[in-house]
């Protein structure tokens, strides 16, 4: 409602709020008696010990101490001020470095009141104001009289308009039951022991040496030594360790990787069931431990369809949610369907919303990323050549050279990207193949960084940044031309502003 | 693109003063109480440093307050920035989840501000744009606050 006052008044008629509210003078003391034991009690108590100033030294330092924090402490909560506006709750506050943060009503996700131990003796409250950023102190007032914290939390309730809360539509996680519950996509046994086997690891081979190290003491030789794993093949205990032998301990480490692979699959994906239940999926997975989520739709930021080499062969893909605050488990990525064909995908993206998998050819970046992985190269090829005047034997290195160039148009072929109908497709990934699908609407920020060698190319990097997209390795394309860049930037824009 | 205010410069040469004093204090300690320890080559670190600090004091703020640039309008804050690494940001403003004004003691005595502008997002969770002068940086709170409130209608 009072959204709509907003939108009719012209920008020079926002009233301007007023901070004018301290929190409780009781902080104060509250604060110093937290800090007490780190400050007043234990650095005199390090001092006594590490010197010989006498009691009387300590207790005078104590003291200062002790006035020094109170005096700060005083500072601090002069200088913090809040007030609640007609739109928007203000936050003043710092001692040296002065910050007066505005949050707008209608983007305020939650408004907490919490009362520890201490603040209930002092009958106070700490009020937390959430909103959809990615920060978790986003509004902090500590602390203020419970009436007080009530007060604020119906003035921010009431100022918040109905038709608010944009990205993370708030929604009751878990709770009411399903309507009507439409199976989306499960997996009996047979297909969890395969994407067991599919998830075979190496690193059980570690964990059997880890293990033989243990007991190395009760072995006949030493496991990191080269040389007696060849003498005991060669001659030097033939009758006890044949070729054989070690081909057998190979084989079985082999298939305790296979066992264990598809034990911790089992364990975690057994039963995996994930349902349309109209506004939200529910997903139920988990032979042990049976964990089951719920993911509200309009949570649903960016869907990853992923796969590797060896998968895409034999047809299988991967495809997770990446959600706000998504039920039990918390928000980030959301397993959707571990293990599943192409078209199983099909309608899992269609009950998450504008999502699909790309019907048009996606373009590959430019060619010119080769040259600019190449180009960090130059440095050791020109070291090389230096050396080479000493020792001639080593140029074969050069040849090593090409290699590097040879990986980067393999990575190459696998990135690639497309803008169709309002959503962003972008494939990454030679090892782990990775697509995502972004919905314009979705995109927070846009960022197109180039670093020296890319500007000497004319080529850049668009990052793409979504709500609850993971601090590394997100949706990113790397290497396009600098005005392809430009372009497809100002495509996304106008992308959203349709919407 | 705006520039900064002339302002940001001089605190831009006074944060890397003081990196270049810590610098300074490092290298000198190495030189004096470290090198004829191990036998390191005397002077070497210290020529080094210095350097570093002459291009930290004489050309880095420059270039780096020459790298910085914005513009705001009716939809976007764009932002402009980096030496080594040139950056571009674009943050739609409907996408702003709330605003910080900031100003430190250095950029108090030179007459700027920082406005922090927190998206949903994560690599660009939050965009600092500083040098800004108070009217100006109140005025893009108070134009990005106004954007918040319509598109919520």
């Amino acid at each position: 409602m009072s959204g709509e006052i907003e939108a009719a008044a012209p920008a020079g008629a926002l009233s301007a709020t007023v901070a004018d509210r301290h929190v409780h003078p009781g902080t104060i003391v509250l604060r110093f008696v937290k800090e007490l034991p780190s400050t007043v009690l234990a650095l005199p108590a390090v001092l006594a010990f590490t010197s010989d100033i006498g009691l009387v030294g300590v207790l005078t330092f104590a003291a200062t101490l002790a006035a020094v924090m109170a005096g700060i402490n005083w500072l601090a909560w002069s200088r913090f001020r809040y007030g609640v506006g007609t739109s928007d709750i203000v936050i003043e506050k710092g001692i040296l470095n002065r910050t007066r943060r505005s949050i707008p009503f209608d983007r305020v996700q939650d408004v907490d009141i919490e009362r520890r131990l201490l603040q209930r003796v002092f009958g106070l409250a700490k009020v937390r104001i959430e909103t959809g950023g990615a920060g978790t102190d986003e509004g902090l007032i500590d602390s203020v009289t419970i009436a007080e914290a009530d007060r604020l939390r119906t003035a921010v309730r009431a100022g918040k308009s109905e038709a608010a809360s944009v990205p993370a539509d708030a929604q009751p996680a878990g709770g009411a039951p399903a309507t009507d519950s439409n199976l989306l996509f499960a997996m009996g046994p047979g297909r969890v022991l395969m994407l067991g086997l599919f998830n075979f690891s190496l690193v059980y081979i570690a964990g059997l040496f880890a293990l033989l190290q243990t007991f190395q003491n009760m072995l006949p030789f030493d496991i990191y030594d080269p040389a007696r794993w060849a003498g005991l093949v060669g001659n030097h205990l033939p009758e006890r360790l044949t070729a054989a032998a070690i081909l057998a301990v190979l084989f079985l480490a082999l298939l305790l990787g296979v066992i264990a692979g598809v034990a911790t699959t089992v364990s975690r994906e057994y039963g995996f069931r994930l349902a349309d239940e109209g506004k939200r999926m529910r997903r139920e997975r988990g032979l042990l431990t049976h964990t089951e989520i719920v993911l509200g739709k309009k949570r649903i930021q960016v869907a990853l369809i992923q796969t590797g080499p060896v998968r895409s062969r034999f047809g299988w893909f991967a495809l997770f949610f990446q959600s706000l605050g998504a039920g039990s488990d918390g928000s980030g990525r959301q397993s959707a369907a571990p293990f599943a064909r192409e078209a199983e995908l099909d309608p899992i993206l269609e009950a998450a919303g504008r999502f699909r998998r790309p019907a048009e050819m996606l373009e590959r970046v430019s060619n010119r990323t080769v040259l600019r992985a190449s180009l960090p190269l130059a440095l050791p090829a020109a070291a090389i050549m230096v050396s080479a005047a000493w020792a001639p034997d080593r140029l074969w290195l050069l040849l090593l050279l090409p290699l590097f160039a040879a990986a980067s148009a393999i990575q190459r072929r696998f990135h690639r990207y497309a803008l169709a109908d309002g959503l962003l497709f972008i494939q990454r990934g030679v090892w782990r193949r990775r697509l995502w699908i972004v919905p314009v609407e979705r995109v927070q920020a846009l960022g197109i960084s180039r670093s020296r060698p890319q500007r000497l190319l004319d080529l850049a990097t668009l990052t793409v940044d979504t709500a609850g997209a993971p601090a590394t390795g997100g949706a990113r394309i790397v290497d396009l031309r600098y005005p392809a860049a430009l372009a497809l930037a100002e495509q996304l824009r106008v992308g959203q502003g349709q919407l | 693109m705006i520039k900064l205010e002339p302002g940001q410069l001089w605190v831009m040469r006074i944060h890397a003063a003081i990196f270049a004093l810590v610098l300074a204090v490092a290298a000198i300690v190495f030189e004096t109480a470290i090198v004829p320890e191990i036998g390191f080559p005397r002077g070497l670190i210290a020529g080094i440093t210095l350097l570093l600090i002459l291009y930290l004091m004489l050309i880095s703020p420059g270039r780096h307050y020459r790298a910085w640039g914005y513009r705001m309008d009716e939809e976007d804050l764009r932002l402009r920035r980096g030496v080594w690494v040139e950056t571009h940001t674009i943050v739609p403003l409907d996408r702003v989840q709330h605003l910080d004004l900031s100003q430190g003691p250095i950029e108090r005595a030179f007459g700027v501000s920082r406005l922090i502008v927190h998206t949903a997002g994560t690599q660009f969770s939050r965009v600092v744009l500083p040098g800004l002068s108070r009217p100006d940086a109140e005025r893009m709170r108070d134009e990005i606050r106004t954007r918040i409130g319509r598109e919520e209608a």
